[in-house]
């Protein structure tokens, strides 16, 4: 079983993606941010293009917080001890082979055997960190779009 | 409303289903960070991820292994990226308000720098051996051995994609093995063919009055093949492995003494269990090699492959040579110290370094080993190693 990856940064030459606000570019790339959050984010239900919360950072002190639902979170920036590459799955067509499944054919095994590709989109070398708990914002108005009860909760921390 | 620039919606991607499960986070060494880095868009490093369902994945790039771990989070990472749909920038200047999670991961995949792990070629190439008039083969029509029929070619193609090293670290190893690439399949050389072989070539040069150092390979490949039915296939390949090959010029430059090692090694195999006379065993090299080169003969050129011993009951006392090689001790230091030390109880530091080059990268590290697996005994003689503990009284 053989699994391609192949290195496909954004260079001078690549056609230009949508970047990222610069507030949140400098937690991470151009294109790319990663957010780490203590527990997860759990959701009942279709997901696709739901509000999950107000990002914002501080200019003058450059803190991230975050509004989920009623709750606040504040951030920090950390750089990573070692870059961390981040693997999108190549272009392969949805539901053609489902995450772990492996495409093992006994004893032979042929160049054909390459099941998926994946491509490094981006090496980052620091993250966003929201590592401390929520704290519950009362009587708050969160802005725009917090009239929409919150699809997504923080989840409990696992174990 | 204070500041709404700096402040953004987070969102889930509008095709959250689809990219579930699409990204992956791998940590990167600095080697390969720096070789990512130091490379431009026209030729990035690919890397291939290589394993079996019952083996540990490693990841090879084109020269090192590295072995893959996934290490669990307790906490979540969220990868977040601009709009997905909105593929190019248009150009207007509007702020960017929307950032989108495209992923959750709970891990992250650790590289460790590994050996390469070519031990499975000696099991998938078991009785794949070519020997002496196995040359028409190929034909595919030896019915009179059902089960070398059904056993499964075993191709260059397959090793690529079976054993966990990368591709230099594999042609090495394939080098380092003897072994042949004939029709893409691979087939290690019988040993004592290959000595048969090179005592061809030494021949040859001599008869035909080649230069060792610049011999025409056409004219050797040729005169192997007409008079002694040896392929040009093998004798090419047999040629790459000890000496250097001049694909401009068509020249190859032997590498004398390994060569003359190995048609040494093919002698003294045979004296595994009923040792050898070294001034014998000298002559028979000698002759074995030929004149222009029987004065590079030396035993150093075979040392981890051989013990000695000295036959007092002869007068004078003569000196005995028993095959003993370091490439069939366990891999494993300690596994190998016991062996050593079951062939003799106490060596001298020059007689068993030989036997520990091949486990230890260096001095400093071989003599880590030594001071973890060995005790030092000093007498009259000098220093002298010995089993670490010795339980029978």
């Amino acid at each position: 079983m053989l699994i391609d990856i192949n290195v496909n940064l954004p260079g001078p030459s690549s056609p230009k993606r949508r970047p990222l606000p610069p507030q949140i570019v400098q937690f991470g790339t151009e294109e790319l941010v990663l957010i780490e959050l203590q527990g997860a984010l759990e959701v009942d239900g279709n997901k696709d293009g739901q509000l999950v919360g107000n990002l914002r950072v501080d200019p003058n002190t450059k803190k991230p917080t975050m509004m989920i639902g009623h709750h606040l979170l504040e951030g920090k920036l950390v750089n990573l001890a070692k870059p961390l590459a981040v693997l999108h799955k190549h272009g392969s067509p949805p539901g053609a082979d489902d995450g772990a499944a492996m495409e093992v054919e006994d004893g032979s095994s042929r160049p054909a055997a390459h099941a998926t590709s994946w491509d490094v989109v981006a090496v980052v070398k620091k993250k966003m960190v929201f590592a401390k708990r929520p704290l519950p914002v009362v009587g708050h108005s969160t802005g725009k779009g917090s009239s929409a009860v919150p699809l997504s909760r923080i989840g409990s921390k696992a174990v | 409303m204070s500041g709404i620039t700096e402040q953004c919606e987070l969102r889930f991607s509008p095709s959250s289903s689809t990219d579930t499960g699409t990204f992956k986070l791998l940590e990167l060494p600095a080697d390969i960070c720096k070789l990512i880095e130091s490379s431009d868009t026209a030729n990035f490093p690919r890397f291939t991820i290589i394993g079996a369902t019952d083996e540990d994945a490693v990841l090879c790039t084109a020269d090192k292994t590295y072995t893959v771990r996934s290490v669990v989070l307790s906490n979540s990472i969220l990868v977040v990226t601009s709009d997905p749909l909105g593929e190019n920038v248009e150009d207007d200047d509007e702020p960017i308000h929307e950032v989108f999670i495209r992923d959750q991961l709970q891990e992250v995949i650790e590289l460790v720098p590994s050996v390469p792990r070519l031990h499975k070629l000696n099991s998938f190439l078991r009785g794949r051996e070519y020997d002496e008039g196995h040359e028409d083969e190929d034909m595919g029509t030896n019915s009179d051995d059902d089960v070398s029929e059904k056993r499964q070619k075993f191709t260059y193609e397959d090793a690529r994609s079976t054993i966990q090293a990368s591709h230099a670290e594999l042609d090495k190893g394939l080098r380092d093995r003897r072994i042949l690439i004939l029709n893409g399949e691979l087939r290690p050389i019988a040993r004592s063919h290959l000595t048969t072989i090179l005592e061809l070539i030494l021949t040859n040069l001599v008869s035909l009055s080649l230069p060792h150092t610049a011999a025409p390979i056409a004219t050797l490949v040729s005169a192997l093949e007409d008079e002694h039915d040896i392929r040009s296939a093998v004798s090419r390949q047999v040629l790459g492995w000890f000496g250097r090959v001049d694909e401009n010029r068509g020249t190859w430059e032997m590498n004398v003494d390994a060569v003359i090692r190995e048609v040494g090694l093919g002698i003294l195999r045979v004296y595994w269990n009923d040792p050898a006379h070294d001034k014998a065993f000298l002559a028979q090299w000698r002759k074995a090699v030929g004149d222009t080169f029987e004065d590079k003969v030396a035993l150093p050129l075979l040392s981890g492959n051989y013990l000695t011993s000295i036959d007092s009951l002869s007068e004078p006392p003569k000196t005995l040579l028993t095959y003993f090689p370091s490439s069939e001790l366990p891999v494993e230091p300690g596994a190998r110290f016991a062996e050593l030390f079951l062939a003799r109880p106490r060596w001298k530091i020059e007689e068993i370094s030989p036997f520990l080059a091949d486990i230890s990268v260096d001095a400093k590290e071989r003599d880590k080993l030594l001071l973890k697996h060995a005790r030092t005994v000093t007498d009259p003689e000098g220093i002298w190693y010995a089993a670490r503990a010795k339980y029978s009284g």
